[in-house]
């Protein structure tokens, strides 16, 4: 702003102010505006480069990778024998962290009964810095799957490292966070590692080919999409006496905010993410609902619903819902001008025209997308494609947390005030031990507070 | 027949000798030109010129001069782009203002200090240069407190350059600060004695205003209520559309301070208010709507007074919440009511009575900066160098109030020095929804913005 005249009646506009000003991190954020408001007929499709995954059935060969894995609970164990099975013999998982002892076992066990490996006893670590001591062994891939709000202080520490990386989403719980990753994410790009991030949908034969469909304008330009996530209770478990504050609440940790990012982060954000990546950009604005009806332990909600808006005005109506005894629903619906697009993880995807007529059906390819997405992984190493999903992943689990703060306070927030926002969840220091948190966790009323 | 042939012949061949002769002078001027330029792009030829030895001091002790790497950068790798980025052009433009600057300019005028502020040295320190040394914003030896920055201007390259953050790689500035400015505020006039009650006020007079708890005291001037027509007319020289229509405007009487809000008083309150740090625990505290208590600022990122001084010098680069948080907690410890003046309290007070463009006399135009004309009819700045600080008389800085004389009513640097907050919204139109004759309007009742009024110490009297 140039106001260089003796200007007697002027107002603030934007940050430059009472002669003076330059202060780095209170801008507002450019949001990712394309301009692209106008009413043409084409959509933008063209203008987007997307950056396909490899998509091999068959990895190429090359010399052993050897992954490590942090958080040896069900995904954990999951993700490792989803890697071990996308490169066969030529992949190998030679350390493990967990901050149980009884978790890593059980890991080391069924790794060891379903694909005959056996993880060397001395490269088995537990504890919070056990993550550290993985990176030390000489893997080149780690596989973080602790629960979501470890993970940008793990990505962090791997990509400082120079590992590659597979993640599971979501990869943040706050803001804070999700800015930590982001800089993580610029940082694997500057030093060439290649990153996959557990949006297995982005890796679906199914999901790419109709995404393909639309970038060819079968269904004209996007309007409004819907995402859902209606399921039934996940699992929690009650507390133990044995077990401290921090034992129980990482063993729960699906159900506590400042571990999982709540529900609609934890596990909404697929078709998020699957809106995002049709869309080609992010919502800037949220207003939501949301409330705890059902939840037995933690300090979450179990239902959201969430209208987005895009700064062209484009809608996305996204609900998520974990109560049992409902009807369920876990699929995006596309809206376009002529016509919609179905797509859902399991089941048929299918376009149709504005009047019902079916344009085009997909089944399922026999490659699971959780092997896919190692494949694509270790496809990227080995050939050495440039591949990096984490700022994408973490402009989805921002959207997801920008729906939560909503629905919390019952106010509108836009994706500046996210981006801004210096809201850090959880303790700042982790031991496993009573840590006070819960006496002071209550569950959000919307209304009572304002945040930003 | 012949003859002719013989001729075209001869002219062939000559209009080769010619081309030849040409194609090699070309190569010895290109070959001179190149010298020329590298010969006149070394750090000694900028020396030459550029008679402020301190700036190669600096630039000594800088990171660019002394680094783990041992790479020595010159004046042209930052002071002009690389090369096919326009460098030539932008040679061309800096060696014309040198020697214009050489011959024509005292070099003892030259303000070396504010040259290299941010606003100024963006003029003549190149992005792209900047960018081509470090096309990785990224290592992995980046710290946090990097990693934070670099992704915000990742996230806002058009808006922000290099230097809004390393202003100081290229010369070395020991005052320099880059971190959480966690001693600010500290007054160090913690030995003095301190107030124990706020002033009494009785009637509509002057008075003193004693911070409750601090050493701080302020004057108040009783401003007497009036009439006054707000805004410019038309015909008045440099004046914006938004300062019309004029409409006549009663004031009841109020009081107001004679100077800006120092960062002595504004300091008392954050020393009052302000926390150690934002707690981070957002989620435990979300329920608790029955707070009763005024939150303080957080330390500050650097310094809030731009390294000009603090004392009576204006508080300034605090956020409008912050200017109505400080009224706030100033008439809880002084049981009188603060506020922010409204736009129609704040011209009738800055015209202290009169109705030219400025309460003392002369046009804008008699102001402007000093050109032939005015040299050679004597039309001077002094008078306006008594009243107002702005660019041509500030060095780019906030000055103390006492090298300003007060308007009629009392009131200093109410046209100068630093801009001003009022209370009202912000409308382009707001005077002409204004009733003729109304009493203590408000303004719009809704807005974007705030009314900022007045120049100040980087205001220019012409376009």
């Amino acid at each position: 702003m140039s106001n260089n005249n003796f200007s007697r009646r002027k107002f603030l506009a934007g940050a430059a102010t009472v002669g003076a000003a330059g202060a780095m991190g209170m801008g507002t954020l450019s949001s990712c505006s394309g301009g692209g408001s106008s009413a043409s007929a084409e959509y933008d499709w063209v203008k987007r480069e997307y950056k396909y995954p490899p998509m091999l059935d068959q990895v190429p060969g090359g010399t052993v990778l050897k992954a490590g894995i942090v958080g040896c609970g069900g995904r954990g164990t999951g993700a490792a024998l989803n890697f071990l099975e996308a490169g066969g013999s030529t992949v190998q998982v030679t350390a493990l962290a967990d901050v149980f002892q009884d978790r890593l076992d059980s890991c080391v066990e069924r790794i060891k009964k379903e694909s005959g490996q056996e993880v060397p006893a001395e490269n088995c670590f537990v504890g919070f810095d056990a993550y550290e001591k993985v990176l030390d062994s000489g893997v080149d891939i780690v596989i973080l799957a602790t629960p979501p709000k470890f993970r940008p202080q793990q990505f962090e520490a791997a990509v400082k490292a120079r590992k590659h990386v597979f993640m599971e989403k979501p990869i943040a719980v706050d803001p804070v966070g999700i800015r930590q990753v982001l800089a993580a994410a610029k940082m694997a790009d500057a030093a060439g590692l290649k990153v996959v991030t557990g949006t297995q949908r982005r890796h679906q034969h199914k999901y790419l080919d109709v995404y393909k469909e639309l970038s060819n304008n079968a269904i004209g330009k996007l309007t409004t999409a819907e995402v859902y996530w209606n399921g039934g209770q996940l699992w929690y478990r009650n507390s133990k006496p044995e077990w401290s504050e921090m034992e129980w609440m990482i063993r729960d940790w699906v159900n506590w905010c400042w571990l999982s990012g709540d529900h609609i982060v934890e596990q909404h954000v697929h078709n998020i993410d699957v809106a995002n990546w049709f869309f080609g950009k992010h919502p800037i604005k949220a207003l939501g609902f949301g409330s705890r009806q059902r939840r037995p332990t933690g300090d979450q909600y179990d239902n959201f619903a969430i209208r987005y808006e895009l700064d062209d005005g484009r809608q996305i109506l996204s609900t998520c819902r974990q109560i049992n005894g409902c009807t369920n629903a876990v699929n995006e619906v596309m809206h376009g001008t002529k016509g919609k697009a179905f797509t859902s993880q399991g089941g048929t995807a299918t376009i149709t025209d504005v009047d019902g007529n079916n344009l085009f059906s997909y089944e399922d390819h026999e490659t699971s997308p959780y092997v896919q997405e190692h494949k694509n992984l270790i496809t990227c190493i080995r050939e050495d494609i440039p591949f990096n999903e984490a700022e994408e992943t973490a402009n989805s689990v921002m959207v997801a947390i920008m729906g939560r703060v909503s629905a919390y306070t019952g106010k509108e927030v836009t994706w500046d005030e996210m981006m801004n926002s210096d809201m850090k969840l959880g303790p700042d220091t982790f031991i496993m031990g009573d840590i006070g948190y819960m006496q002071d966790a209550s569950v959000p009323v919307p209304g009572t507070v304002d945040r930003e | 027949m012949a003859i002719f042939k013989r001729f075209g012949n001869y002219l062939r061949k000559k209009l080769l000798l010619i081309i030849f002769i040409g194609f090699i002078l070309g190569i010895a001027v290109a070959l001179s030109s190149t010298k020329v330029i590298e010969a006149t792009s070394t750090n000694e030829s900028c020396e030459m010129c550029h008679v402020h030895p301190h700036v190669f001091d600096s630039w000594k002790l800088s990171v660019h001069h002394e680094n783990r790497i041992g790479m020595h950068i010159g004046c042209v790798e930052c002071h002009l782009p690389p090369k096919g980025q326009g460098y030539l052009k932008e040679k061309i433009k800096a060696s014309a203002r040198d020697a214009y600057g050489y011959v024509f300019k005292d070099s003892a005028d030259f303000n070396w200090e504010a040259k290299s502020t941010l606003e100024q040295a963006q003029h003549f320190v190149f992005e792209e240069s900047c960018i081509n040394c470090h096309n990785n914003l990224f290592p992995l030896t980046l710290t946090n407190e990097g990693q934070e920055a670099h992704l915000y201007y990742s996230q806002n390259e058009e808006e922000l350059r290099c230097i809004n953050c390393h202003l100081h790689v290229g010369h070395y500035d020991p005052n320099a600060l880059h971190a959480k400015n966690v001693e600010f505020g500290n007054a160090g006039n913690e030995s003095k004695e301190k107030y124990t009650s706020a002033a009494d006020v009785a009637g509509h007079n002057d008075y003193t205003e004693t911070i409750p708890g601090t050493t701080i005291a302020f004057n108040m001037k009783a401003i007497p209520g009036g009439s006054f027509e707000i805004g410019s007319p038309e015909s008045e020289q440099l004046r914006e559309s938004d300062e019309g229509p004029q409409k006549t405007v009663n004031v009841s009487s109020f009081f107001m301070a004679e100077i800006e809000v120092s960062w002595d008083e504004y300091l008392a309150f954050y020393s009052a208010t302000a926390a150690e740090g934002r707690s981070t625990d957002t989620e435990g505290s979300r329920t608790q709507a029955d707070v009763d208590a005024i939150s303080g600022p957080t330390p500050p990122y650097g310094q809030p007074d731009q390294n000009w001084g603090l004392g009576s010098r204006p508080a300034i680069t605090m956020s409008y919440h912050s200017a109505e948080t400080y009224c706030k907690w100033l008439s809880q410890v002084t049981g009188k009511t603060y506020r922010l003046p409204t736009e129609a309290e704040w011209e009738y007070a800055a015209r202290g009575g009169t109705e030219t463009p400025f309460f003392f006399e002369g046009q804008p135009k008699d102001f402007k900066d000093k050109n032939f004309i005015g040299k050679l009819f004597g039309k001077g700045s002094d008078l306006i160098n008594n009243y107002v600080v702005y660019e041509k008389n500030s060095s780019l800085k906030t000055a103390k109030p006492d090298v300003v004389e007060p308007n009629p009513f009392g009131l200093k640097n109410m046209l100068g020095n630093a801009a001003e907050y009022c209370a009202d919204w912000y409308s382009e139109d707001a005077y002409s929804n204004l009733n003729d004759g109304v009493t203590d309007p408000k303004g719009p009742a809704s807005g974007d913005e705030h009314v900022i009024r007045e120049g100040h110490l980087k205001a220019l009297l012409a376009k």
